[in-house]
């Protein structure tokens, strides 16, 4: 017998992927996650640009992401240039972070894996028959766009922020009412954990290398190292140690593997690596959830970002108490003194953990000013080769279920890792040997 | 000034040459006078976001750059009724500017305005590129223009 399952344009993941597994008299012949988009070159773009248009540049690579590529983008010129933050605008900036990790998770359990459980083929059904739950998204997903647009001047393509800290500054009224509104979403949240705790999660194991960031003293999403479950650890200028991307000839994005053959970033392996710094809250949902680490099952990646829901909408409310404890101070920025640049110019990581894992912006500057080099490397690449080797591990254990059953649990596991493909795809030259 | 309070959004990625020219379009009528019950927004690809976005606006204006087959730079003004919402059946995905998707989930929520109106350009060149080109630059202030006028017009009929 003879199946062959070709999804191609897996729908509800952010750009284009195709699934092919080919199996013949049960043995698998082909088994691959495709990425089809065409490459970008945002990094060939940035040469020649000034440092001060990096961050706005690079905020378009993604319009889920805006937030997080900014982010990246300044710490990695901020490092190259020594630039210092005041408390305020790392108060600022995680923020404003919290509001992207929300809005992204929000959609991703909502409106990308809820319909797989409910029953339904996309969101559009599902504003039929659960016409409250539909609404109940759309309110959060807007207090996470209020959140950044409050802090940032817009809800996607932060403009306030740059190099140093910000342009333009949030009032307390502003905040006071963000404040009020984060408290009046607790109930949603907690509606959200409710439906969540409920959904049959498809049963599945493979452990891996989860991979994140980690600070000492606090649950990471901007600055700290590299650490992994296996237990390394590395600085964040070398990623490299870490990322060791190869190219495939049948994506166009790079893939990524450290000592095993392949990593996970995001919301799990967060989870994974930091569980203890989750805010009391989260770690509850967790409980109610029924997870904890180490959790190898990757569809509970979701689950992992209802956990962060929790977290990010806590630790926001505790973040403006702070700001309006020490009251909004409209500070210039940092100044930048590009003469410490050198005749040769200098460079800077940047590193955050965006909603699906690891971001890094490595970046050249001269002393002009202007960039003469960047990498950028995003997340989901770096989940390919873990998200191919949970299929080879998974299509043996569905073989036998009839093809449409087996097409959506292989799709729901492209869902699962929340993969974002058009901001995967990065320059790259692919020539292929043998015609396929 | 228009009968009701209207919400304008400028749709598209000013990174891809015309698909800006929504964004283009919405700072221009920022620089221009507006009415005072009229408020005017670069959405860029809301995507789902859009039902959000336009929910409690009695009246919406949209505009964005739409491929109808007309030369390029030629824009065309349409109501709801000139439309059918259909959502992508390919890649529903947030990072598309699917326009179509967020107006249809607006209408499966029941969260549509009263009045909707398209303004539609003709793109030129959707490749990389922060310009627009020659041929939209040229009549996107013509579509600006209308936009106004529709304005003035409902002004007018109220007064009478």
């Amino acid at each position: 017998m003879t199946n062959r399952i070709d999804v191609h344009h897996v729908t509800r993941v952010e750009g284009h992927g195709n699934i092919v597994v080919d199996i013949d008299d049960g043995k698998i012949k082909e088994c691959r996650f495709e990425v089809i988009e065409t490459p970008r070159f945002f990094e060939a773009m940035l040469r020649g640009r000034s440092y001060l248009e990096a961050s706005h540049i690079t905020s378009r690579i993604c319009g889920i992401c805006s937030t997080g590529h900014s982010t990246a983008s300044l710490r990695a010129t901020e490092k190259a240039l020594g630039v210092e933050l005041s408390e305020q605008t790392r108060l600022l900036r995680k923020l404003t972070f919290h509001g992207e990790i929300l809005d992204s998770h929000i959609l991703h359990v909502y409106m990308l894996v809820a319909p797989d459980f409910l029953g339904v083929g996309s969101v559009i059904p599902l504003a039929t028959s659960h016409r409250d739950v539909v609404l109940r998204a759309l309110r959060m997903k807007k207090l996470a766009g209020d959140i950044c647009a409050v802090v940032t001047g817009r809800h996607t393509h932060p403009i306030a922020m740059t190099v140093g800290g910000f342009t333009h500054f949030p009032t307390a009224a502003d905040l006071k009412d963000l404040r009020d509104q984060l408290l009046a979403c607790r109930a949603d949240v907690e509606a959200t954990v409710e439906l969540c705790a409920k959904l049959p999660w498809p049963k599945f194991e493979r452990d891996t290398e989860y991979v994140s960031l980690t600070k000492p003293d606090e649950y990471a999403f901007i600055d700290g190292e590299i650490i992994t479950s296996d237990g390394y650890r590395f600085p964040a200028e070398n990623y490299k140690e870490v990322t060791n991307e190869y190219l495939v000839p049948h994506s166009s994005a790079k893939l990524t593997r450290h000592k095993r053959d392949s990593l996970m970033v995001g919301a799990l392996a967060r989870f994974n690596n930091n569980f203890d710094q989750l805010h009391p809250k989260a770690k509850k949902a967790a409980e109610k959830l029924g997870i904890k680490p180490k959790v190898t099952n990757p569809y509970l990646n979701t689950a992992a970002q209802v956990v962060e829901i929790v977290h990010c909408v806590e630790d926001a409310i505790t973040i403006i108490d702070q700001l309006l404890t020490a009251g909004i101070n409209p500070e210039k920025p940092t100044p930048v003194n590009l003469e410490k640049c050198g005749a040769d110019g200098c460079n800077g990581v940047g590193v955050v953990e965006v909603p699906r894992g690891i971001l890094i912006h490595d970046y050249w500057i001269g002393q002009d000013g202007k960039l003469t080099g960047a990498n950028c490397i995003i997340p989901t690449n770096q989940n390919i080769g873990n998200l191919e080797a949970d299929m080879r591990t998974l299509v043996p254990l569905i073989m036998d279920k009839p093809l449409d059953a087996m097409r959506l649990e292989l799709e729901m596991l492209v869902r699962a890792y929340d993969p974002c493909i058009s901001c995967s795809v990065h320059v790259m030259k692919v020539e292929e040997k043998t015609a396929r | 000034m228009p009968r009701e309070k209207t919400l304008i959004l400028g749709i598209g990625n000013p990174l891809m040459g015309d698909d800006g020219a929504g964004i283009e379009a919405a700072r221009m009528l920022a620089e221009s006078d507006l009415p005072e019950n009229v408020t005017v927004l670069e959405a860029g690809t809301p995507g789902w976001g859009l039902a959000e976005w336009i929910r409690g606006w009695p009246s919406v204006v949209i505009v964005d750059a739409v491929c109808m087959g007309q030369k390029p730079g030629e824009w065309r003004r349409f109501n709801e009724s000139d439309v059918r919402l259909v959502a992508g059946q390919g890649a529903i995905s947030l990072h598309e500017s699917d326009l179509a998707g967020g107006l249809a989930l607006a209408q499966a929520l029941d969260l549509l305005p009263e009045r909707l109106t398209f303004y539609g350009i003709e793109p030129e060149s959707t490749d990389h590129g922060m310009m627009l080109s020659p041929s939209v630059r040229a009549t996107l202030p013509g579509l600006v223009k209308s936009i106004l006028n529709d304005f003035a017009v409902q002004a007018e009929e109220r007064v009478r």
